[in-house]
Formats: structure tokens, C-alpha cells, sequence
């Protein structure tokens, strides 16, 4: 009580001093848990303790009920729950359905985790937020502070306080109570009497704070709504114009103007060897002659003894339809497929298979085949495959069919060109180099040669101890 | 300590004493009568061959439903160790107890080694090599993973570890139950760490060898943690009920409370909640992958009638217990608990069998009452393995010196 009246004589402000409550002070746990039955048993619920460490069973003395916090988590968790399934059920099942590795639309197994990481967000949030909100936290001050005995509530004291809003709270009344318990001190607590105004320059200073942080903001408004003749400014010119080429741009420093600068004839990319190898190509490329005429690259194949102009292409023209559309090779040879006609060859393909006609590679051709070429060319070539099937059925003139691989035209190609034809693709044919090796390749050509040949055979090219079971008639070999 | 307590009430109830060859009778009769149902009331569908293999897969889902519970003891005891957990001292005596039925439970593991040198293709389709299709099983019998021999070797290993732990934690309690040496406790704090990486590798070995192997295709990294889990919720259901029902005879009033059974019933929620995290991890990444040699063991279970045990799981073993268990004043409450101990002892049965038996093909009637039969006989036998552990030993490690801090132990008021 006297310091408590000595910090209310030390203060100027004229407004007497409020009481909040009475605070006894207690020398142990035990004497604490005693007093704080006494109170609880007394009626009052406006009570706390502060105790130096956790003591068990204050909560039950004090007559604390138990939290609703869990019931409000559970509250929020649910609602995470429900937000989550709601917002992937519209966002993926009704306003953008987009598929995903082809699984179903709106909620899903995969909806799962999002919807458990809301509830637990949601709950989390909720958790701390609402321990602070019951708890009426943050609370910068409390009238017990103002008591220098309290300190030692950190230390090795242990307090009973009791508030004045209680609603059964009397003065004396509770003085009385707390006096009948072995308390070491029984003291009325007083409001905190120093003002709670925050100090003049503090507030000018934030102030001055905000308006300073306005300035950028304003700057900002005022050039997108005004006009400027002046040029932007380069606040680091050596890295906006750095003295180098980039691609596709002129230069002086060559002849032909260009920074791109063309292979040297005679040299070979890094990694490149095999283009120049007739087993990578399906071609013999020491065969191919370039020449320029006028700026124009001009190839001109040599077959023997005969010169054939295959194509003329111009480096900026795009090749005419019917020509596949693949890419210009590195090596300075652009791939070129046949002309549309097909009749003479256009490359100097091999004519010769330069791996070897055994079962091994027959039967790996087999297997290839059927996993990539089957499906539009079937599976006895005859391009009855499956999605030329479902194209043919849909109708629709987008669709070209997939060449017989029985077609004259293609009996004769050399198994170079069929070879450059599976690597660089044909017409819709796309390129199939990237899924299936050089080796495979070639297998594939050998077992496309079997296929046609199968079609061509005669009883001679049966093995003679192999003929008898031919004898009997079979009706889908008739030919 | 002692001197304050009832020393009769660690005892176990002389009663119980007498049901232990009566149990053990009853569940070999329960298990015979099962092996019966399964392999003679066959409908017409099922041929001899194939009501062999539902009761073989029928005995090893069985044996695995209380195997878990035994590990689950195993791990409770090692992890108590390494956290120097002083809340779980007074029950922690029925845990070890229930760690000591291993031996008793390799012995039960016998007659599936015996199977599989009898050169039977079921449970194990891999026994067989001649029956086997797949390239995959193929391999793994090549390489000499997936022989009998093999098998065996590892199966013995197993056991040898889990016995080896168990009975160096229960003899040191044991001993310390005689002499209250602080030195004890010590020595089980030293080798609890080690201990657990080694239940962990093992624990995970024995789940892929003895249930994933069954469909020896199919592979799932996580596979013997979701076991583990399952055996974890198992374990603390049957700890729960075990206690319940000493206190019911009259036992254990002064050392357990309802803080204890407070506490296990949160492991059990938490563990019906990791079984569930674990199981559906499992399936999310497979359906996403949605890879035919990565799906086909879920196929298996969704179909001929199994779809129904799969799908019935996810209220069964996740949404209606964890909202049941969720609140703590269910699980303060003996009955609430115990209602839910029950039923998750239920479910794991339910799990075992979801993991193990749809590989034995299509359900019929009679076939499924004598899986049913068998696993209660099962159960019968490994309470009688209990009993006989229990008889001589007190049920409360009295001279262990974190034992006052269980019998003080309480949860915060929320």
C-alpha cells in the first residue's frame, strides 16, 4: 500500500487513481494452490495467478474452464476442408477444365493433399490467432506492473490476484478473504497512473515516415499520366549496349553481312561425326556436291555418271510443299527428300543394308515395327493401321493416308531411302530418329523388305523341307 | 514405494491364471474349425487348390494381425527408452509383456516355413517357379532373393533381432524390478537409440518379404511403414483394453489413470491418423503414376467383392474413428475408449486381411467365417501367450525410479 501511495503522489495528473483489485503475494505453490480453492470456492472468476514455473493443477484451483478453442479450430479446419474441395472442384471440374496426365476433372485422390495442407492452414491460423484473441493478447500493460513486489513473480514468488470487475467483487470482502490465507503481503492494486498517450514527436515522426513514403508512389502516378520527349534513362549503358553480335543481326565486319558465321567447308560439328557416315544418314554423303549460283545454294547429287539437280533451295525460301518438312542438317547439307514424283532417286541412298540380314535383326526390326510403324501402316504394311482406321472412319480431309508399303513405287526405293525416310519422316510423317537408334532403324528396313518380299514370294523362296505345309490351302495367303 | 501400494493389485487376477490353457485350447480349436471352413466348405466355385491358398493367405493375414500388435510392443518400449518417458512407467510392465509373446509368435511362423519346404505355391506364388509368369518374379527368384531358403534365413534373422531386443529390455526390467538399480534404466537409455534403426530396417524387411511378396510384381518403398503403422494403432488398442480390463478385475487401480489411458488414447488417434497418411501416400502416388505394374495390386483389391473391404477402409479405418477419437473427452472417458480400442483392434483385423487375402481370389461365404473364426482363434492364442508371460511377473516395474513421476503424471487442463 505506501509504495503504491508514493507512485500516486509522484504523478502530476489530478484524476484519483482507480483500484483494480487485490493481489496477494505468497511464498510457495502450496500456499498459492490453498488461497487460489479458497477464492474459487468463494464464487469469484475473475481471478489469476503468476507463478516463477508451471504448477500443476492451478488451472483446476483457479476453477478455469476449459478452453473453446479446440471446438473453434475444429470450426476452422472443417472450413479449410470445405474451402479447399470447393475451390478445386470449380477451379479444375467446372470454370477451366484442362486436363492433367489424363485424369478426371473436379475432385480427385490428387485433391487430397491441398485439401489436408487447408485444413491444417486454416486450423493453424486459427489456433494462434484465436489462443491470442481469448487471451486478449496483445496486452501492453498490466496494472499489477505497477507493484515492485510483482517482479519477483519471474523469480521466486508466487501471486493471487483477484479483479475488481468481478461481478460479486467487494473491496473489503475480498481483502477479508485473502487476508485468511497464509499470504506473505496482501496489496490493492492501482491502475498504471503515467499517461498512455504516446509522446507528440513519436506521432510526427511516423507521420513524416508515411508522407515520405508517398513520394515514390507519386512520382510513379505523375509519369504514367504525363508525356515525356525525353529518352529513358540507362542507368547501367555499358550492360543495355554491350559491343557484341547477336544472332540474326547485320554486320559490316564480314562481306556477306552476316554474324552468323557458316561452317568451314571440311570441318565437323563437335558430336557430329555421324552425319557424314552412309549407316546415320542412309546415304553416301561424299557422293553430294554443292555449288552457289547467285547467292543460291545449289545441290547437285552425282549418281555414277549422270548429275541430277535435285532441288534448288534458296536460303531464306522455305521448301515447297510436298517436300518434308524437316531441318537443314548442320553439316551444310539440307536434308531433301524425293520430289513429289518419287521416280528418280533424289540422294545417293544406299542400296545395299549395312548390317546384316540375320533373325537377330529381323526379329528386332519385328519388334519395332510393330510398336512404332503398326499403328498407321499395320502390321502387314499395308497402312491399315489402327489410327489410319479411326481417321478414316472420323472422315475428316485432314487426314492423309499412310502409304502400302506394297506400292511399287516403294518396292523399288533403295533401303537407303526408306532408311532417310523413317529418320527425316515423309509428307505427314513425322521423324522417328529421336525414339528409334540408326541400328533399329535399319532392322526395321530389313523387316520392311521381308514384308514386301513376303507379298512377292514364290515356292522357290521356300525352304524345301518347309514347302509341304504350304500344300494345303490356306485362304488368307491365297494371292 | 511399495510399502504404500497394494503389492496384490500387480498381480495378475488368479482367474486369468486359469484361462491361459483355456484360451490357448480355444484358439487352436477356433483355428482348426476356420482351417476347416476354408478348406472343406468351399463352394462349388473353388477347387482343393484354391481353397489352400485362401486358407493359407486366411493364416498368414491372421498371424500378421497379432504380430504387428507384439512389434508395436517392441517399438513402444524402445521408444519410451530413447525419450526417458516417465508418464508410461506404470503401464509400461503390459507393454513389455506383450513384446515377450515374439518367441511364442515365431513358433506360430513355423507352419508357413514348413509350407514353404513342402514346395506349396501358396501363400507365396514365388515358391513355386515353375508357376511363375511374370519376368519381374522371374528376376527376383534368379538373383536368389525369393527362394525358400533364403527366406527362411532371413525370417530366423528377424526374429532373432526382435527377440534379442525384447528380451534385453524385459531382463533388465526385470532385474531392476529386484534390485531398483538406476544402472538398469541406463543401460536400456544406451541401446534404445541402435535399437530402433535396427526394429526399423528389420521391421521393414519382414513387411516386404512376408505380406508384399505375396505378389512379388508389385513393390511399394513405403510398404513396411504402413505395417509399422498399423501395428502401432493395434498395439495401443490392445494396451488400452488389456488395462481396462485389469482395472475392471479389480488390478492396477492405484498406478493407472485415466491421464494413462488419456495418453494412449492420442497415440492411437495419432497412428489412425499416420496409418491413414501413410496408406493414402501409398495410393496417391500410384493412381497419379496410374502405371499398369504399378496399379494392378490395387486392382486386385477392387474387384470380386474385396472392392467393398477396400473402399469400406477409408470410413472403417480413418473417418469414423479419427472423429471419434478426436476429442479428449472421449478419450478420458473408460467406455468411449474402450469403445474405440475395440473397434480398432477390429479394423486392423480388417487391414491385415485387406492386405493380404485378395490375392487368394474371389471371398465366398463359408470360406470368410473361417477367416473370421481364425482370426479371433488366432487373437485367443496370443492372449494366452500374454497370460503365460503375465502369470509369474508384477504387472508394474516397482522399484523403476521414473515410476513416482508416472503416478504423477497429469495432462494439462486444455
Amino acid at each position: 500500500m505506501n509504495n503504491n501511495e508514493h507512485n500516486v503522489k509522484s504523478n502530476k495528473e489530478p484524476r484519483p487513481p482507480k483500484a483494480c483489485g487485490w493481489m496477494a503475494e505468497f511464498e510457495n505453490e502450496h500456499d498459492l494452490l490453498h488461497a487460489a480453492e479458497k477464492v474459487r470456492d468463494a464464487g469469484y472468476t475473475k481471478t489469476d495467478a503468476f507463478t516463477p514455473f508451471p504448477v500443476h493443477g492451478i488451472d483446476h484451483a483457479l476453477g478455469i474452464k476449459p478452453t473453446i478453442l479446440p471446438f473453434i479450430v475444429l470450426c476452422a479446419g472443417l472450413t479449410g476442408l470445405c474451402t479447399a474441395l470447393l475451390m478445386q472442384w470449380w477451379m479444375n471440374g467446372v470454370d477451366y477444365k484442362y486436363i492433367i496426365s489424363g485424369k478426371p476433372f473436379g475432385i480427385t485422390p490428387a485433391s487430397i493433399p491441398v485439401s489436408f495442407e487447408l485444413t491444417i492452414l486454416f486450423s493453424a491460423f486459427t489456433s494462434v490467432l484465436g489462443m491470442l484473441a481469448l487471451n486478449g493478447l496483445p496486452k501492453f500493460s498490466n496494472p499489477v506492473f505497477t507493484n515492485a513486489k510483482f517482479d519477483r513473480a519471474t523469480n521466486d514468488r508466487f501471486f493471487l490476484y483477484v479483479d475488481a470487475t468481478d461481478k460479486y467483487y467487494n473491496r473489503e470482502s475480498v481483502k477479508e478473504l485473502l487476508s485468511s490465507v497464509h499470504a506473505n503481503s496482501l496489496d490493492e492494486v492501482i491502475e498504471d497512473s503515467t499517461p498512455s498517450e504516446l509522446p507528440r514527436w513519436i506521432l510526427l515522426g511516423a507521420l513524416l515516415i508515411v508522407l515520405a513514403g508517398l513520394i515514390p508512389a507519386a512520382i510513379v502516378l505523375n509519369m504514367r499520366a504525363s508525356f515525356s520527349d525525353l529518352p529513358r534513362w540507362h542507368v547501367f549503358f555499358d550492360m543495355d549496349f554491350q559491343p557484341k553480335k547477336k544472332p540474326q543481326q547485320t554486320t559490316t565486319i564480314f562481306k556477306d553481312g552476316r554474324t552468323m558465321r557458316p561452317q568451314v567447308p571440311g570441318t565437323i560439328s563437335r558430336g557430329q561425326l555421324d552425319q557424314q557416315d552412309p549407316f546415320y544418314l542412309g546415304y553416301d554423303p561424299l557422293k553430294v556436291k554443292t555449288t552457289s549460283i547467285d547467292g543460291e545454294k545449289q545441290i547437285y547429287v552425282s549418281t555414277g555418271d549422270s548429275v541430277a539437280n535435285v532441288s534448288a533451295i534458296s536460303p531464306a525460301v522455305q521448301p515447297p510443299a510436298g517436300t518434308p518438312a524437316s531441318g537443314t542438317p548442320a553439316s551444310g547439307t539440307p536434308a531433301s527428300g524425293t520430289p513429289a514424283s518419287g521416280a528418280t532417286p533424289a540422294l545417293p541412298f544406299l542400296e545395299k543394308l549395312p548390317i546384316e540380314a540375320n533373325e537377330e535383326n529381323i526379329k528386332l526390326g519385328k519388334a519395332k515395327y510393330e510398336i512404332y510403324c503398326s499403328a498407321c501402316h499395320g502390321y502387314s504394311g499395308f497402312g491399315d493401321g489402327l489410327v489410319s482406321k479411326r481417321a478414316a472412319s472420323l472422315a475428316q480431309d485432314t487426314w492423309t493416308p499412310p502409304s502400302s508399303l506394297h506400292l511399287d513405287r516403294i518396292q523399288k526405293q533403295p533401303v537407303g531411302q526408306i532408311f532417310h525416310t523413317i529418320s527425316k519422316g515423309q509428307g505427314k510423317m513425322a521423324s522417328y530418329a529421336s525414339s528409334i537408334t540408326p541400328q533399329e532403324r535399319w532392322s526395321i528396313v530389313l523387316y520392311v523388305r521381308a514384308l514386301q518380299r513376303s507379298r512377292n514370294a514364290n515356292i522357290e523362296d521356300v525352304p524345301v523341307d518347309q514347302r509341304g505345309s504350304l500344300t494345303a490351302p490356306a485362304p488368307s495367303q491365297t494371292k | 514405494m511399495s510399502s504404500k501400494y497394494d503389492l496384490e493389485s500387480i498381480e495378475l487376477p488368479v482367474t486369468w491364471k486359469r484361462l491361459k490353457p483355456i484360451f490357448f485350447a480355444a484358439g487352436l480349436i477356433l483355428l482348426a474349425g476356420g482351417a476347416f471352413l476354408s478348406l472343406f466348405a468351399r463352394g462349388a466355385d473353388g477347387s482343393t487348390d484354391s481353397a489352400f491358398k485362401f486358407f493359407m493367405h486366411s493364416y498368414l493375414a491372421n498371424f500378421m494381425f497379432v504380430m504387428t500388435i507384439a512389434l508395436g510392443a517392441l517399438f513402444f518400449i524402445l521408444i519410451q527408452f530413447v525419450s526417458r518417458a516417465g508418464w508410461s512407467t506404470s503401464i509400461r510392465r503390459i507393454a513389455e509383456l506383450i513384446m515377450t509373446t515374439i518367441p511364442f509368435l515365431a513358433l506360430m511362423f513355423i507352419p508357413i516355413i514348413a509350407i514353404l519346404f513342402a514346395n506349396y505355391s501358396a501363400p507365396y506364388e514365388w515358391n513355386v517357379p515353375a508357376e511363375v509368369h511374370s519376368s519381374v518374379v522371374k528376376a527376383k527368384i534368379d538373383i536368389g532373393y525369393l527362394t525358400k531358403e533364403w527366406f527362411s534365413i532371413r525370417a530366423v534373422s528377424y526374429f532373432v533381432l526382435w527377440i534379442a531386443m525384447a528380451f534385453y529390455f524385459f531382463g533388465h526390467s526385470r532385474k531392476q524390478d529386484e534390485t531398483g538399480d538406476v544402472e538398469h534404466s541406463l543401460a536400456r537409455q544406451k541401446w534404445a537409440g541402435p535399437c530402433i534403426m535396427i526394429f526399423a530396417l528389420s521391421v521393414s524387411f519382414a513387411a516386404f518379404d512376408w505380406v508384399m511378396s505375396i505378389d512379388a510384381d508389385w513393390f511399394s518403398t513405403i510398404f513396411g511403414v504402413y505395417v509399422f503403422a498399423a501395428g502401432m494403432m493395434a498395439f495401443f488398442a490392445t494396451t488400452i483394453l488389456i488395462s481396462m480390463a485389469l482395472q475392471n478385475a479389480g488390478k492396477l487401480q492405484s498406478f493407472v489413470n485415466v491421464e494413462h489411458f488419456h495418453d494412449m488414447g492420442k497415440f492411437m488417434f495419432g497412428f489412425i491418423m499416420f496409418w491413414s497418411y501413410i496408406a493414402f501416400s501409398q495410393l496417391l502416388l500410384y493412381w497419379y503414376g496410374n502405371i499398369p505394374e504399378e496399379t494392378f495390386w490395387y486392382q486386385v483389391r477392387l474387384q470380386d467383392g474385396w472392392q467393398y473391404l477396400a473402399y469400406g477402409l477409408i470410413p472403417l479405418h480413418f473417418a469414423i474413428p479419427f472423429l471419434g477419437t478426436l476429442s479428449r473427452h472421449v478419450r478420458r472417458h473408460r467406455l468411449g475408449l474402450t469403445f474405440w480400442a475395440a473397434w480398432a483392434l477390429a479394423v486392423h483385423w480388417l487391414d491385415m486381411t485387406f492386405l493380404v487375402m485378395p490375392n487368394a481370389g474371389a471371398p465366398s461365404f463359408m470360406p470368410i467365417v473361417g477367416h473370421l473364426l481364425g482370426g479371433i482363434g488366432m487373437l485367443l492364442v496370443f492372449l494366452s501367450f500374454f497370460l503365460v508371460r503375465a502369470s509369474d511377473v508384477p504387472l508394474v516395474p516397482m522399484k523403476d525410479p521414473r515410476l513416482p513421476e508416472a503416478l504423477t503424471y497429469a495432462n494439462p487442463l486444455l
